[in-house]
């Protein structure tokens, strides 16, 4: 059943990649017919994630692939990790399925068909090599459909716009992640190598008997290829290039769940790939995963806060929640078989990672559509140049702001949830931990408390300056609400949010598998969940099975009851008169030039973080003869990304610098060449031949 | 263990707390009076001015949105919300788990995430630049805030209010560690802060270059603005709650009489007195900060809440 199911989802989107060639007769018959078997698709891998993760425990899927290669068996594994993911993939592609048609529609009018057939094939490649990454059962399916995502993504990247920017974009996430693909390769080589075969159970067989060293390095290759991939800092720079650049579905994809399978993939080698066979993962790698997430979380918001363009804000913003989800990974990492008995923190630690997951591909799906919304209706990206949106696209804003108020981490919405498991998670860590260990993870905590807080006024900015307030250009005045099909896929992931935040527990049960599975220990649900569904309850020290418990569904009731009871109050007596009148100006005639900008109502927080920020601004006075007389002033600021300025743009410097000097030695003459390869012979041979004696 | 509070005693103690929220702001502004030589109004003024306000009519600016009629509403109700969290008569878990410290502080993290979305609604430079300087000390508040509470919780095991008041028990100052001494050091940097006064914001004036939050409510008027007020002053009488119950002895969490409750509450009006005269000191001795000083004077409170957290785990 579940096999024919895998087999389904397999077909779908395989037929939904050949229904491109419909383009030829009609761009919008293939356009309907591709998203159509997305949807099929994602049903299919809903109902086989589903059927795992609420199946009989410990059930896992595998079935030998035809041979294709003679060197290797080719083969399908769906164990619990595998069909979480799957779970988390579907259910974003249901949305953008459903999103999909009408925003292609609607935002590009007058793409030619063989466009609209490339984005159709590039989407539902990317679906498929996206679910079988997670669903492979051996190392060389995982890579092939790891570099068919890679590429099929770089088609969607390069296919929006003919512009420029889109190439540059495009060009420079696949440099970046072919980086991370190659560590990867090494990584799984080195362990095919040793197993001599290429299914997992025989890699993780091989890992068994490596010595400490190279399992260290076999790790810190794979964190660097996966991390490449999630955008972790510093290696985030494509990050907020390529994923703007796409069409907003396909955005929302990369953002929500393409990020998720490289957590899946960090999942995989640590626990269980790499995972010694009784003993707790080295200390060093759950550090440096803690750390790099904290790094992300906080320098993915700051570089958020600053930015101007709606989609580029949402992922950098994607930074800083693969930082959450790292950190609550790093810490069941660190605590994995180091507790007492009967502590269950790691655990904790692996559900909060795991719940984030899920949880930011609803809210950041929903907020990247909602940002496609406005984009087909505007053609802006540049939120100066929005405003007043609210009263024209009122689905719109209320679903973005519903989006905004979770991935904020506010309750009772779902970002709150998995950050305060991930919270009780770190509190409960620094418990056990004394000495310098302890601090470090109550600092993270912290920073992970001021993550929060910026995230909140990097909303506030984002929602109040595109939609509130007035219509700042034309573009904006003339914006209507999107056709009713978005607003469908939107609320699909806004109802995913809702759901997440209201009634958590019952989404623990489909978290019993994975963490179950990877960490041999207690199930989520009995650790998180032991007072009934109802109730979230985590304990700091061993014994206690509820020291600290909440309810948000109790606490969204007893908002409902209170904000029943402020309506009330709020009407106030009938017999009042209620006006409305222009804002209150200092006497002047309102016009949009009085709303606050986003460059302004970031401005406090540039100048509190300026250390980070690096600042550049020029300002130009243009005066007439005199100095008195003021023509215009020109203004130009802007927020660079340290990663960037200290990193690569070093690297780029050293390498046309090197360039430059291999160009002066390359004279052109035949004989300079020949006395090179000479040399070059002369120093091999006396290297080796030193190494053969 | 569980079920010290039961449902009624929560919702019970939450109603007590927006009911007296005015009476601490009327106190507060009593106080500051009488410290400047001035007669000052009546403590119980802040009640005349919600009545009449929920009497009034309303203007709403004619660019605001939809949601601007309902931000007061979801403000109050996530404040009060916050209220039903804190412990006020006794001690202990509650018996239908609701909410720890955490979700008190994601609640009025909300009120003031609505009340940010609601300035910037009618479109006015004000709302804007009150909204933006908010959320600009909200970020470095909130950690230092949260750093104290867990140099709290690491002692107790537990993030819930009651049950951290528990652990506390009735001992008084005298049980308390350095760690505490620096946790409530920090708490008092931090405490003007979070209720919008001197230093860090001026609650009496609606002139552009000092206000944070008074700027916020500008474009709000009639049963809308009463709204705002009473969620400003619930949240002020929650936050002083939540340091009460944080550093304070709440009443004795066995014995459920009426002696008990009384006992205990008699002790909430005592702490909450002497926090209110704290803020009603700090406000008559000191000036405004400017904007950007206030990230140094929130410096302090962050060394106090990290050297407490370090003192607890080393």
């Amino acid at each position: 059943m579940l096999l024919t199911g895998t087999l389904l989802m397999a077909a779908c989107y395989g037929a939904g990649a050949l229904s491109s060639l419909l383009a030829r007769w009609s761009g919008r018959l293939a356009l309907g017919v591709g998203h159509l078997a997305v949807l099929a698709g994602a049903t299919a891998g809903l109902g086989v994630s589903l059927g795992i993760l609420l199946g009989t425990p410990g059930r896992a899927l595998t079935r030998p692939l035809p041979a294709l290669f003679p060197f290797a068996r080719l083969s399908l594994s769906v164990d619990g990790l595998s069909a979480y993911f799957l779970l988390v993939i579907s259910l974003v592609a249901v949305a953008a399925a459903i999103y999909g048609p009408a925003y292609l529609r609607a935002h590009s009018p007058d793409a030619g068909r063989a466009r609209q057939a490339a984005q159709v094939f590039g989407l539902n490649v990317f679906l498929g090599c996206m679910t079988f990454v997670c669903c492979a059962g051996d190392a060389l399916t995982f890579l092939l459909c790891w570099e068919g995502m890679t590429l099929a993504s770089y088609v969607l990247v390069v296919s929006d716009d003919r512009d420029g920017e889109n190439a540059r974009a495009g060009l420079l996430y696949m440099v970046m992640t072919h980086g991370g693909t190659a560590l990867l390769l090494v990584a799984f080589l080195a362990l095919t190598e040793r197993a001599g075969a290429f299914d997992f159970a025989a890699l993780r067989a091989a890992a068994g008997g490596l010595d400490g060293t190279t399992r260290t390095t076999l790790f810190f290759l794979a964190l660097g290829g996966f991390a490449t991939k999630a955008g972790v800092v510093p290696l985030h720079v494509w990050l907020p290039r390529a994923h703007p650049a796409a069409p907003s579905h396909v955005s929302a994809l990369m953002s929500g769940v393409m990020l998720k399978v490289a957590i899946y993939g960090i999942l995989r080698f640590a626990f269980d790939l790499l995972a010694p066979v009784a003993a707790p993962l080295p200390s060093s790698w759950g550090w440096t995963v803690l750390v790099v997430g904290t790094a992300s979380a906080v320098l993915g918001v700051l570089y958020a806060l600053q930015q101007h363009d709606l989609k580029r804000l949402l992922a950098y913003h994607s930074v800083e929640n693969v930082g959450i989800i790292l950190i609550g990974v790093g810490l069941a990492m660190i605590l994995w078989r180091r507790e007492a008995a009967g502590g269950a923190v790691a655990t904790v630690a692996l559900t909060a990672a795991l719940l984030h997951t899920v949880n930011h591909a609803a809210f950041k799906g929903l907020l990247f559509l909602a940002a496609g919304s406005v984009l087909c209706r505007t053609h802006v990206r540049n939120m100066e140049e929005l405003g007043g949106l609210a009263r024209r696209m009122p689905w719109t804003a209320g679903l973005f702001l519903l989006g905004a108020i979770a991935i904020s981490g506010l309750p009772p919405l779902n970002g709150f949830v998995s950050e305060w498991l991930t919270f009780q998670a770190l509190l409960g860590g620094a418990s056990r931990f004394h000495g310098p260990a302890g601090l470090g993870i109550v600092f993270s905590a912290a920073m992970l408390a001021l993550t929060g807080g910026l995230a909140a006024a990097c909303f506030v900015k984002a929602f109040g300056v595109t939609f509130l307030g007035r219509a700042r250009t034309p573009h904006a005045e003339h914006a209507t609400e999107a056709p009713p099909s978005m607003i469908a896929g939107m609320v699909w992931l806004g109802a995913l949010c809702v759901a997440l935040g209201v009634a958590p527990g019952y989404a623990m049960r489909l978290l019993d598998a994975p963490t179950a599975g990877l960490l041999h220990g207690p199930a989520a649900s009995a650790v998180v969940t032991a007072r009934g569904p109802l109730v979230l309850s985590t304990a700091l020290t061993p014994g206690a099975t509820d020291a600290t418990a909440i309810s948000t569904t109790m606490l969204a009731a007893l908002l409902i009851a209170l904000t029943a009871m402020a309506w009330v109050l709020r009407r106030g007596s009938r017999r009042a008169p209620s006006r409305t009148a222009p804002t209150w100006t200092c006497g002047m005639s309102p016009t949009a030039r009085f709303d606050y900008t986003a460059t302004a109502f970031a401005k406090p927080l540039r100048l509190v973080f300026a250390a980070l920020y690096r600042p550049r601004r020029a300002v130009i006075h243009e005066t007439a003869g005199t100095p008195y007389v003021l023509r215009r002033i020109h203004y130009a600021g802007e927020v660079v990304d340290l990663a960037e300025t200290q990193i690569y743009h070093r690297v780029q410097r050293g390498i046309t610098a090197l360039s430059r000097t291999i160009r002066l030695r390359s004279t052109g003459r035949i004989h300079g060449y020949i006395g090179f390869v000479l040399g070059a012979l002369f120093v091999a041979l006396l290297l080796f031949g030193v190494g053969q004696r | 263990m569980t079920g010290d509070r039961p449902l009624g005693l929560v919702l019970l103690e939450m109603i007590l707390l927006v009911l007296l929220g005015p009476l601490v702001t009327g106190a507060i502004q009593k106080l500051k009076a009488r410290l400047q030589c001035r007669q000052g109004a009546d403590v119980l003024q802040p009640y005349r001015d919600l009545a009449k306000l929920l009497r009034k009519g309303t203007v709403q600016a004619d660019t605001a949105s939809g949601f601007f009629r309902s931000i007061p509403v979801l403000v109050l109700a996530a404040t009060v919300a916050a209220g039903a969290l804190v412990p006020v008569l006794r001690a202990g878990p509650s018996a239908f788990p609701l909410g720890d410290a955490l979700m008190l502080l994601g609640l009025l993290a909300l009120a003031r995430f609505l009340t940010a979305v609601g300035a910037l609604d009618a479109g006015g430079a004000f709302g804007g630049m009150g909204a933006s300087r908010e959320m600009t000390i909200a970020p470095l508040v909130e950690p230092v805030l949260m750093m104290v509470v867990f140099s709290t919780a690491l002692a107790a095991g537990t993030t819930e209010l009651g049950a951290l008041a528990a652990h506390r028990g009735t001992s008084w100052i005298f049980a308390w560690s350095a760690a505490d001494f620096l946790g409530f050091a920090a708490m008092l940097v931090l405490l003007p802060a979070e209720t919008g006064r001197i230093p860090v914001d001026n609650p009496d004036t609606h002139l552009e270059l000092t206000m944070l939050h008074e700027g916020m409510l500008l474009e709000h008027s009639g049963p809308g603005l009463g709204c705002m007020l009473l969620a400003s002053h619930t949240r002020q009488i929650v936050t002083l709650g939540l340091v009460a119950a944080l550093f304070f002895p709440v009443g004795p969490a066995d014995g459920i009489g009426a002696a008990d409750l009384l006992l205990g509450a008699g002790a909430f009006a005592a702490k909450i007195l002497v926090l209110a005269t704290y803020l009603a000191l700090v406000e008559s001795s000191y000036a405004k900060l400017r904007l950007f000083r206030v990230p140094q004077y929130l410096g302090i409170g962050f060394v106090c809440a990290l050297t407490a957290l370090a003192l607890r785990i080393l």
